[in-house]
């Protein structure tokens, strides 16, 4: 592969093969015994009557294009190196280094292209093609209706078509030169015609550059000439008064000729008579015959404005570029180039019409003699701020590159001042500080205002503050953007030295995320609690107290019978005798209800029955209380453990210990 | 530990505040790293600092600073961008603390945009560049070049490095070759480019559409006659004088009588056999390629040695050429301090 930034030219590539249908027999010898032949049928295809646009890398003059071509061979880069051989134009099998594909210019008036069409009349009738009825890629194509004469004009010869022709060997990983193909090996086809710029009349000529295939029809080509060494600019035959004959002419008029022909001036070789050739000629019959023309109606395209047929020329660039939009653009770009391209020639002309089937066509406009080169070397070269030098100009300008302008000062006196912009011819110093101060920044556009010796005021700089200024306010969003920048930023850093002056507390680091003040404050204070903890919070209170001392005052045994409502002495009397324990059952405890009975009755069982049913409920109630349902969870990670959680789990530790 | 603040702690608050402003303040950007300047804030100055968005009555305020078909070199004058930026800042500047700290940050943000010009436009694959603010030159042309050829390349060298007609040329990030900072068309005929650094010698080159095969107008012929230079069959160099038109190095097209600009190819092909160097006498359609190549026309500024013949541009056009008498009596020192 070549290096990047080379290429290599081949002069072709010839395929072993042409495209075609094949058989292939098998045979083999040197057996005992005979093997029948294996035959097999191989198709080798190759376009024929369109080229797919994949095959199709880049054209040059661009499609549509105005520019001052010239000087530059219009050209069409195929990626298949083998494209333009892969076919015999004398019209057999066998290859040739001849090519069958040819690029033909023609200029607007020369030719007719034709629109779909199918493809055994896209050949001249009578050419012999190989396996013409089944050898074909597409059922309908286009072709280039041409006279004879012209064909002696624009076609190549047939010794020229090799020449066309070449294999370009790029580097795939060149972009410039690559373009995205895929092996690198391109085939290029060349015209042979300058699409040159009209010099005598000084109007832009509109060319179509068409890859025809030449296959069957090399006799048709010219034969050679001797050479001239300049040319002249004509067209090879100039059928353009084709485009006003009224349409709604039937067709007698338009075979006897005459004036039913609208008096259009035709070529030599045309239908028409004789007589209204010369009656007006074409620039007459064009500006004066106002009426639609039939090359539009034919090709079908909507009907146009009248007006000169130099003025389709830039109507058609204009028509490509809006149907560029549609979505049908593939086909409507095409059809939109063919403008101008689609008089009806074969109808009128009486020599022999010849057609050629076109793979790929464009076109383009050259407007102008004026070259890159020559506009180039034209150019006017000198540094911003001064003077053109051949022209006086009225402008107030200064070497330093300063401009005198009207200046309207606050007081409402009209003044003249200097303005100079951004773009000096000399080197100028950034700024006036010396090294070690402060920079220094303007606040007001006033600050930048000078006054020069002749009392003039310098407003360049104070200009550019306030441009600088509107331009920042048109924009809301650096607007909020600096505010953000002051407040947030600086803002938050101003107050935490504050709080350093005033706070004797040492505050994290300045360049964590976000510093949460309440919630540092209260850090801090849960720190010092903790550490000064019997100081700040006082002693912790014990789990359990120690139990009340029992206030006992005389003899216990007798505040027991007291309380009892016991007689003591009695009992100890007959304690004495029986024993404490049978004196104690001996004796009558005394009962609350009168005579020791209570009352039992159906009520009473009621009451007693709702008492304790309450009394049950309410001890449930505290033993297993009814879940509560909260209705929103505290999302997020747990918060990190804090001096206050360490306090918590602390008293629990202490708890469990008890 | 004072109980209140004082009009004298909250000063020197703003103050060591001020004066640890890179400590304080970080705005991380995820292309660029960390800077004082937030990002956006950071890239809004930069394009502003190139001229983007700023009226073009502004730049060029008067037309016959720059006619019809001209190209007007110039430096970039960065006390006029720096003013733009201070206009810029003094937005929402109320108090007498937000000029404080305007003033402490005014440092930093120039730096940041300094850097921040080379990234606006940064084509693919090419390294990113980082230094501190230099010199910036450009040009502005109008003319037909323009409009009528779109995607015009321009490249600017700091030395002269690369062969006037080399196909290939360097990198943006070669050290020899300079960055350009923008390219815009302002208008349909206008070219507003920007170069980082004064260079030396400035290309402008014809788009490449691809590879182009044509022929030449010399300047003597009449204008229907057409030239093709021959080069050497071997090495492809152009056979010399490289810069003229002589009957030893080109020949004259021969053309088909009759018929406008249709070329005698075969004849043509003889034509050139019989002049280009190692031609063997006749030429393959490869050979014939190869004499018919037509590289994008390329024009050299700037160039010292004018081998195309073509319109230089010296390089003392780029220094002052006005002497100090006639200086001080238009401007003053005060207005603009010139490196004499």
């Amino acid at each position: 592969m070549p290096k990047t930034g080379h290429f290599i030219l081949h002069s072709n590539v010839i395929p072993t093969v042409t495209a075609g249908r094949y058989e292939l027999v098998t045979d083999q010898t040197g057996l005992p015994f005979t093997v029948a032949a294996e035959r097999t049928h191989v198709i080798v295809a190759s376009p024929r009557y369109t080229m797919p646009t994949d095959q199709i890398l880049s054209t040059f003059p661009p499609a549509n294009a105005e520019g001052a071509f010239g000087d530059r061979l219009p050209q069409i880069v195929l990626k298949r190196r083998t494209l333009p051989w892969e076919r015999n134009p004398e019209g057999v099998a066998t290859p040739s280094s001849i090519p069958w594909l040819a690029m033909v210019v023609v200029a607007e008036g020369e030719a007719q292209l034709s629109s779909a069409t199918p493809v055994a009349q896209c050949v001249t009738e009578g050419t012999k093609l190989l396996d013409a009825a089944t050898d074909k890629d597409v059922e309908q194509g286009l072709y280039l209706a041409v006279t004879e004469t012209v064909v002696k004009k624009i076609f190549p010869c047939k010794q020229d078509l090799e020449l066309m022709v070449h294999v370009r060997e790029v580097n795939i990983d060149d972009t410039e030169l690559a373009n995205g193909d895929d092996d690198g090996w391109l085939a290029v086809v060349l015209a042979n015609r300058l699409p040159v710029f009209d010099e005598a009349n000084k109007k832009p000529v509109r060319y179509m550059a068409c890859l025809v295939n030449l296959e069957g029809q090399l006799d048709a080509l010219p034969p050679p000439e001797p050479p001239v060494d300049h040319f002249n600019f004509a067209l090879a035959q100039d059928w353009r008064a084709l485009a006003t004959i009224d349409p709604r002419i039937g067709p007698d008029p338009r075979v006897m000729g005459g004036n039913f022909a609208g008096n259009v001036a035709l070529p030599a070789g045309a239908r028409a008579s004789r007589r209204s050739d010369r009656a007006t000629r074409a620039p007459n019959a064009a500006i004066e015959y106002r009426a639609p023309r039939v090359g539009s109606s034919i090709d079908g395209a909507a009907a146009m404005n009248d007006q000169p047929v130099s003025g389709q020329w830039s109507s058609a660039t204009q028509h490509v570029n809006t149907v560029a939009l549609d979505p049908d653009a593939k086909r409507l770009v095409r059809d939109g180039m063919a403008i101008g391209f689609r008089l009806p020639i074969e109808l009128f002309a009486r020599e022999k019409v010849l057609r050629f089937p076109v793979l790929a066509h464009w076109s383009f406009t050259t407007n102008e003699g004026a070259t890159f080169e020559s506009l180039m070397r034209d150019l006017d070269v000198s540094l911003l701020g001064s003077a053109p030098a051949e022209t006086p100009s009225d402008a107030e300008l200064v070497q330093t590159g300063h401009i005198g302008l009207d200046h309207r000062s606050r007081r409402g006196d009209r003044m003249r001042a200097w303005y100079r912009g951004p773009c000096v011819p000399f080197p100028t110093k950034r700024d006036q500080s010396k090294p070690g101060e402060p920079l220094e920044i303007a606040h007001s556009a006033d600050q930048l205002r000078r006054v020069v010796p002749d009392g003039r005021e310098d407003l360049s700089y104070a200009a550019a503050f306030e441009i600088g200024r509107l331009l920042a306010l048109s924009q809301l969003s650096i607007v909020s953007a600096l505010m953000r920048f002051r407040s947030e930023q600086f803002g938050a850093g101003r107050i935490r030295r504050l709080l350093e002056e005033i706070a004797a507390v040492k505050l994290p680091s300045a360049l964590d995320a976000s510093v949460d003040l309440s919630r540092f404050v209260a850090l801090g204070m849960m720190d010092e609690m903790v550490i000064n903890r019997t100081r700040i919070i006082g002693p912790r209170r014990p789990i359990a107290d120690p139990g009340r001392p029992l206030d006992v005052r005389g003899d216990l045994d007798e505040i027991i019978a007291t309380g009892l409502g016991l007689d003591l002495a009695a009992i100890r009397k007959t304690g004495d005798r029986v024993g404490i324990m049978a004196a104690l059952e001996q004796t009558i405890a005394p009962v609350a209800s009168k005579d020791g009975r209570i009352e039992i009755n159906k009520q009473t069982v009621l009451g007693l029955n709702n008492g304790l049913r309450t009394e049950l409920g309410r001890v449930l109630e505290v033993a297993a209380p009814a879940p509560v349902i909260r209705a929103g969870r505290r999302r997020g990670a747990a918060p990190q453990a804090d001096s206050l959680d360490a306090l918590i789990e602390d008293a629990i530790d202490d708890e469990e210990e008890l | 530990m004072p109980k209140y603040v004082d009009s004298k702690i909250a000063i020197n608050a703003v103050v060591s505040a001020v004066a640890e402003y890179k400590g304080l303040v970080k705005d991380h950007d995820p292309d660029d790293g960390d800077h004082v300047t937030p990002g956006e804030i950071r890239r809004f100055l930069a394009r502003l600092r190139l001229l983007h968005g700023v009226p073009f009555s502004y730049i060029v305020p008067d037309a016959d600073l720059l006619p019809i078909e001209t190209i007007r070199f110039f430096y970039i004058d960065r006390a006029w961008t720096d003013a733009l930026v201070q206009g810029v800042l003094s937005v929402a500047t109320i108090t007498t603390v937000d000029r404080v700290q305007l003033e402490a940050v005014y440092p930093h943000i120039r730096n940041e945009v300094d850097e921040a010009e080379r990234a606006i436009r940064r084509p693919k694959e090419e390294a990113r560049l980082q230094d501190k603010g230099g010199t910036i030159t450009g040009f502005l042309m109008r003319s037909r070049l323009v409009s009528g050829w779109p995607n015009l390349h321009v490249r600017a060298y700091s030395r002269d490095v690369i062969a006037d007609d080399a196909l290939t040329t360097a990198a943006e990030s070669h050290p020899d070759r300079m960055k350009v900072l923008r390219m815009e068309r302002l208008a349909p005929a206008v070219l507003l480019v920007l170069f980082d650094g004064v260079p030396a010698v400035v290309h402008i080159e014809e788009p490449r559409q691809g590879i182009q095969f044509g022929v030449r107008i010399a300047e003597n012929d009449p204008p229907n006659q057409r030239r093709v230079k021959v080069r050497d069959n071997n090495t492809g160099d152009p056979k010399p004088p490289t810069d003229e038109f002589t009957a030893g190095n080109s020949v004259v097209v021969p053309f088909r009588k009759n018929a406008p600009g249709v070329i005698n190819v075969t004849e043509l092909r003889k034509l050139l056999a019989a002049k280009a160097p190692n031609s063997g006498g006749s030429l393959e359609p490869n050979e014939y390629a190869l004499q018919m190549l037509r590289f994008p026309y390329r024009q050299v500024f700037g160039d010292p040695k004018d081998d195309e013949g073509v319109k230089f541009f010296e390089l003392d056009k780029f220094k002052v050429t006005i002497s100090l008498k006639d200086w001080k009596t238009t401007v003053s020192d005060s207005i603009v301090k010139v490196n004499l």
